[in-house]
Formats: structure tokens, sequence, C-alpha cells
């Protein structure tokens, strides 16, 4: 486990669940559309579990609908979906549609790859809660996922 | 602020996906609510048939959930299944990759599909009592068919296996000479086996080494041995002959598996209780506690009085999730 995993993981670990800790936040990790370049996608899911999250991996070429449904089925608290396709606009609008006919608007959504500057501050404004581009450290991601899962959990 | 479980009964029982899945949370993550939830849990109805699948790791587990699950729905498209899948935390980190979903995904917009995965947190007491939640909730949606997956690595896993109805234990067919056969653990808890990979060679010899096996154990007569089937998940053969010889249990076993469910009920209390204490427990007594008894300041029993009496007093009420 590397240092930066040992640092965060106080707040997502279970293995003292028993004791003073709290049970783990739970992550959805998935690709969208026929995009299947998975490598960012399964590393991100890594360094998460490292981090003491509990990773619901949904694999490539899923539908908008696959996650929606998977994101409720497991109750997470953060669904982060990866692309590196350019779609990253059509199908976060139909992640977000779908949420919110199923009254699941409370989860969070996270998104990374490569996605132009330019497009952040739209997904932002969507609902997008967090976007990260090439070069983003697996600390701040790491970090990033552990606030916006506390905050989802203030909410219940 | 504590959810209300009453409502999310309610919103469940209704058909609310969502509720059931906040539901199952809470029976993860909350030993504390599992005793209210189970002793509740008492009036819901419940699958027809409960089926733990478990084998070693690559034995094809889940592929063969997939196509159990189009299997069954084929033949009884009104039904509801649900499945639930359990994969090892981490005991460095916590944390957990639950991957056995990616082969299931094609039934992940179905409606009438309820899969659930769960980590095993490194505590047996506290995953039995989430999966057997899990498993409850599971009957009051309305399933028919509930499948339990675990791997069939450690006493855990074995232990979770037994909670269901019918225990099928998978092997792939290059799992090691005849002896790994004679071993106890998985061989002993198996009410029905399943070669799968039967598309890859050895499967054949390794059907007749498992057959042979079987009939090795305590004198059973011939016609009473666990059944054996040869599987190709991946080319979906076999599969139908698995679902009917699960119909033909529950034909001939469910009165029983009726009377041993609601026996259940009362050890699963007596251990959502457990759990709490345990919790608590584990709660109260920190380094300085520890510091105490090496110094001589006290003894362990003086200090069992005083952390029970702190119980008493509720010091250590909440904690979960839902606090």
């Amino acid at each position: 486990m590397t240092e930066m995993a040992k640092e965060t993981n106080c707040r997502a670990s279970s293995m003292d669940f028993g004791g003073k800790g709290v049970p783990p936040a739970r992550i959805l990790i998935g690709k969208v559309g026929l995009d299947g370049h998975d490598r960012g996608a399964k590393y991100v899911a890594h360094i998460l579990r490292d981090a003491g999250f509990e990773v619901i991996y949904t694999g490539i070429r899923r539908t908008p609908e696959q996650i929606v449904a998977t994101a409720i089925q497991e109750d997470v608290d953060i669904v982060g979906l990866s692309f590196l396709s350019g779609s990253h606009k059509s199908f976060f609008k139909r992640v977000i549609d779908l949420l919110e006919k199923n009254e699941a608007s409370d989860i969070i959504l996270v998104g990374g790859g490569t996605i132009p500057a330019a497009d952040i501050s739209s997904l932002r404004e969507a609902g997008v809660r967090a976007v990260f581009t090439p070069g983003a450290s697996a600390k701040e991601i790491v970090e990033t996922f552990a606030a916006l899962s506390e905050k989802h959990k203030g909410l219940r | 602020m504590k959810e209300d479980m009453q409502r999310l009964v309610c919103l469940a029982g209704a058909g609310g996906i969502r509720a059931a899945a906040r539901l199952m949370t809470m029976a993860q993550d909350s030993p504390e609510r599992m005793a209210e939830l189970l002793s509740a849990s008492r009036v819901w109805p419940e699958p027809r048939i409960v089926v733990g699948l478990t084998g070693p790791p690559g034995s094809g587990k889940s592929v063969l959930v997939d196509r159990l699950i189009a299997g069954l729905r084929k033949r009884r498209p009104e039904r509801r299944i649900g499945v639930i899948t359990v994969d090892p935390s981490s005991p460095y980190s916590g944390g957990a990759l639950l991957g056995d979903r990616v082969r299931m995904m094609r039934h992940a917009a179905d409606p009438m599909v309820f899969i659930r995965s769960a980590a095993t947190r490194g505590r047996l007491g506290g995953l039995m009592l989430g999966v057997v939640g899990t498993v409850r909730i599971m009957g009051l949606i309305g399933s028919d068919v509930v499948l339990i997956e675990t791997v069939g690595v450690g006493q855990g896993e074995v232990e979770i296996a037994k909670l269901a109805d019918l225990v099928t234990v998978i092997f792939p067919p290059e799992d090691g000479d005849s002896i790994q056969l004679l071993k106890a653990g998985l061989m002993e808890i198996g009410d029905i086996f399943v070669i799968n990979k039967a598309d890859q060679p050895g499967a054949g010899r390794r059907y007749v080494q498992l057959r042979a096996a079987l009939a090795l154990g305590e004198g059973r007569p011939d016609d009473d041995l666990p059944e054996v089937h040869l599987i190709s998940a991946l080319e979906d053969k076999g599969v139908g002959e698995l679902i009917e010889q699960l119909d033909r249990r529950y034909e001939r076993d469910h009165a029983h598996w009726r009377v041993r469910r609601k026996a259940a009920i009362e050890s699963e209390i007596r251990r959502a209780i457990l759990e709490e204490f345990d919790r608590q427990c584990a709660q109260a007594i920190g380094s300085e506690e520890v510091k105490r008894i090496l110094n001589d300041e006290t003894s362990v029993m003086e200090l069992v009085k005083e952390i029970s009496s702190k119980i008493a007093i509720g010091a250590y009420q909440s904690g979960g999730c839902c606090s």
C-alpha cells in the first residue's frame, strides 16, 4: 500500500469497522459507449480500492441505462465514468436524465479521461461534480472521492 | 439522521428498487439495526429457492450465474431474480474491487433482475448478517430465485454458501489431481456439483474423478449421491439441466427448507446482537485500556465491569453509517 493510501484510508477503511471506523463508501467505475480504452478506468478503480473504497467495476461498452440501474441497485455514493471517445457530453446528459427519472439525483457524478478543457465547465454546470483529465494525480483523485463520498453520506 | 427503516420497508414492498437497495446497505453497514430488520422480515414474502454457488477462483462461477439468470428469465419471464455476489475486501486497505457483475452486465437493465455486490469486510459475522438481510430484502421485493455467489476459499465463504437452501459447488477441469477431491471443505458442503468448462480438455476425466470421490463418502447408497453436472457455461451447455435439477430439489425438499429457514431466524438475531455488542466493545477498548492492564492498574475483570456499565448507559451507541 502506498503512503498516500495509508493517509487516506482512515476515512474509508472497513477493517476497523467494528471499532471506530465507518463503513467504506461505495463507488461505481465504468465506461459508457463504444470506447474500449479501459486502462484509465481500471487504474482509478485500483487506486480507489487501495484507498479503502468498495469499487463496483462494470467494464466497458455499457449503456447509460445499465450504469444507472447498477448504481441504484448497488446503492453507490459516487458514479465515476471514463471517456476517451469524445462522447462525454451526450452520455453524461443521458445519465443525469436517467438518475433524475429514477429519483436518484443525489448520487454524485464524476468524470475522467480525454475531456477538453472547454467542455469541463459545461459538464460541471450540468451536475458533474469533478472532472479529471490526463495528468491528474492519484492523490488528487482519491482525496476528491473521499470528500465527495463523505458529503453524500452526510445527506442520509 | 436515521433513515426510517419502516418507511423503506413499505416502499420496497411496493416494488421500490431504490428503497430495497438502501435497506441492503443498512443490512451490510449497521448491525445495530439488523435485529429489527430480521424480526420484521418474518412476515415478508420469501424467495422460493436460495442457491449458493461456490468454488475456487476462476472456476467460472460468474459466467454460470449469468447463464442461470438468462435460463431462469426465459423459463419464467414473470418472476424476479436476485443475485448476491461476494468478493474479498483487502486486509490492508479495507477496500474491495467488486467485479463479478462484469460478467452479468447484459442483465443490468432488466427490471426483473436485481444484482447486489458485497465485500467480505474482514468480519464473518457482519458479512453473514449482511447477506442474510440482503436475501430477505430480495424476498420482500418478490424474488423467486436468489443466487449467492462466493469464492470458495476460506471458512467465511463456505459459511456464506451454507446460508442457502442448496449449495452448488463448481470446479474447473484443471484443478489438481484426485487427491484434491478428498480434502475437507468444499467437497462436504455441496448438494449439487458442477464440473464447468466442459469445452476444455480434462473435464471428462475430472467428472469421473469427482463422482468416484463422492462415492467414497460415508457409505451412502449409490442412488443418494449428490448429482454431478458436466457444464460448459461459456457455450451455455448443460445449464438447462441444472435449472431442472434445482426445481426437482425444490419439489422434494421445500417443506424441509421452510422449517430450516424459520429456525435460522433465532440464531441470526443472536448474531445481530453479538455483532453490535462486539462493535461497542471494540470502540470501548483503546490503547489507554490496554496500557492500564500493562501497567497493572486494573485487571481484565475490572475492565470488563467498567466497559459493561458504560455500554449499559449507551456510551457507544450508533456510529454506523446512518448516524
